[in-house]
């Protein structure tokens, strides 16, 4: 009996602050598929043109090409870098880790701000501002700190023996690490791949700082757009979902990794 | 590059066969090969993260319009944070943000957590699954979200007339006294998700003989909490401390959507004045010294509360 209850009241706790959560994002959807303009949902009418207008009005069809192309050379290279530097910091040892580890661990208590300054003039003098190769480059240096302190842990999780046998056997540092290591760490690097992903592709600041014009990615093309169009509401809304979708997306079909990534990696565990 | 090769493979000679002999031992070799794809990684975290943030201490030590030449002015720009009346109002506003962005979330996750029963239940993965949806969503989205609610006929405004209530009603990020809580909220709605699924899953690592002692002395729910549940979440409150309370710190992104610091400076954030002195009006070594004194307070933050955590 005491039992009953205390499940009922576990789930009218959890229900309601589920509905705290779902609530506000429940009225954005309702104004996208609203065919008022303040996005009041209409009773019976969905509007889904809403979408194509603000996709073709936005620009957006631009702006997701440069966030996709962003997110994804981004992902890549930040998941070679890391592979690479997990496998140095973990399995091979590295000359000189005393001090070189502890100065990649710090980079993830760096935060942007102290950084951007120089950041931005310096690569303004080197014509790498309002530039997508210049934004990829930003990303792959600054994913470095994560992605080997994530590759590490996941390679260091890896049993010394089968790296051991595989030496004796005369295979080289590469082979090691392309056909043994690589295999067995596959759930480590999706996690990361979708870590990093969300993050490049919801960058608001840098892409704020570093992109103009046509180079705009979603995010940032969408805070213009909002600035712009006040009044259409039923829009601006309808845009919003387009650029939270890719990672919503990901998230519905992979939310375990990114719910267990995400605690891992605050837990830096 | 080249005369090293020569050297390694040149026969004789006492440095050369101690060498040999090094390379021979498979753990330093290793070490070598493991700082060369080391490196490639560090090559491009020097560039992009290490060596500006050196240079963010130097040029936070100068006077700088971002084109003309920049002159010395020693720790002027420091001491102009710390006493510009409007560069100061903004750490005021990081302390009412940390109320908001973790005391509240963190005290309203470890209610539930402490509420909710400790066995697994069927369809705790889908409650999962909305605690955490705030934060993968692009902030820029929160924002609007949140921008449409507080807005004079947005949700906020419309439920509070229903209930009569028509004298509270008004622009909510427009008023100089409630903006900033009304932002803070937006953080309250974004965190406190990301609070309880880690006191959640970090419950689930105390020992059940805790509780059961717990138990067995007679403890009611409430003193259970304080013995046993309280200090066996120690990491993780502390990590969720770090986590928020350095993300109320550098709130950018919520304010520059919705209300890009005002009305008047209201709801200015160090981040928001730091883009401005970085890249609207250009004063680049005021910027910089904004970003280094963020940067330290960040780092002070961690350090205290891991301290602290670790303590007993």
């Amino acid at each position: 009996m005491a039992r009953r209850v205390e499940t009922t009241i576990t789930y009218a706790i959890l229900s309601i602050l589920a509905v705290a959560v779902l609530f506000p994002v429940a009225t954005f959807v309702g104004a996208a598929l609203s065919p008022d303009r303040a996005g009041r949902p209409v009773a019976g009418v969905l509007e889904w043109s809403n979408f194509v207008t603000a996709w073709q009005e936005a620009d957006f069809a631009r702006a997701m090409t440069v966030s996709a192309t962003i997110a994804v050379t981004a992902v890549l290279g930040q998941l070679v870098l890391a592979v690479l530097g997990g496998f140095g910091f973990g399995v091979l040892g590295v000359w000189g880790h005393r001090i070189l580890f502890p100065l990649v661990v710090l980079g993830m208590m760096i935060s942007t701000e102290a950084i951007i300054v120089p950041l931005y003039y310096q690569f303004r003098s080197l014509g790498l501002t309002n530039s997508i190769p210049g934004i990829i480059l930003i990303h792959l240096g600054m994913g470095v700190p994560f992605g080997i302190f994530w590759m590490r842990a996941a390679f260091r999780s890896l049993p010394a023996s089968l790296f051991e046998s595989a030496e004796l056997d005369g295979a080289g540092a590469l082979r090691m690490l392309w056909s043994i290591a690589l295999p067995l760490v596959r759930p480590a690097i999706t996690t990361l791949m979708l870590l990093s992903f969300m993050w490049t592709w919801n960058d608001y600041f840098l892409s704020l700082v570093f992109l103009h014009g046509d180079n705009q990615t979603a995010t940032v093309a969408l805070g213009v757009f909002q600035g712009r169009h006040l009044t259409l509401f039923n829009l601006m809304a309808a845009g919003g979902l387009i650029v939270a979708a890719p990672v919503l997306i990901l998230y519905v079909i992979f939310q375990r990794k990114f719910i267990s990534g995400m605690l891992a990696g605050a837990l830096k565990e | 590059m080249s005369h090293l090769i020569a050297r390694a493979t040149l026969p004789g000679g006492g440095a050369s066969q101690a060498r040999r002999r090094a390379n021979h031992n498979p753990r330093r070799r290793n070490r070598r090969i493991g700082l060369a794809f080391v490196a490639v990684p560090l090559v491009f975290y020097a560039g992009v993260v290490l060596v500006p943030l050196a240079q963010s201490f130097q040029y936070s030590f100068y006077n700088w319009d971002g084109v003309s030449r920049a002159t010395w002015v020693g720790l002027a720009n420091y001491i102009e944070f710390f006493t510009d009346p409007v560069l100061q109002s903004t750490l005021g506003h990081v302390l009412v943000l940390i109320l908001f962005f973790s005391l509240l979330p963190i005290v309203l996750g470890l209610l539930s957590t402490a509420l909710i029963t400790r066995r697994r239940l069927a369809g705790m993965a889908g409650y999962r699954f909305v605690y955490f949806l705030p934060q993968v969503l692009t902030s820029v989205v929160v924002a609007l979200v949140f921008k449409r609610i507080y807005s004079p006929d947005g949700a906020l405004n419309t439920l509070l007339r229903s209930v009569g209530l028509d004298a509270l009603t008004r622009s909510w990020l427009g008023d100089f006294t409630w903006a900033l809580p009304a932002l803070g909220l937006i953080g309250t709605w974004g965190t406190f998700g990301f609070c309880m699924v880690l006191f959640i899953s970090g419950v689930s690592s105390i020992p059940t003989e805790l509780y059961e002692a717990a138990k067995v002395d007679g403890a009611g729910p409430v003193r259970e909490f304080f013995a046993v549940t309280l200090p066996g979440l120690r990491p993780q409150i502390a990590v969720a401390l770090t986590l928020t309370i350095t993300g109320a710190l550098r709130t950018f992104d919520l304010v520059w959507v919705t209300t890009g610091g005002g009305p008047g400076t209201a709801t200015l954030t160090p981040a928001v004045a730091l883009y401005r002195a970085a890249f609207v009006n250009p004063q680049v070594g005021k910027a910089a010294a904004i970003g280094i004194v963020m940067a330290l307070l960040c780092l002070v933050i961690a350090l205290v509360i891991g301290r602290v955590s670790e303590r007993d």
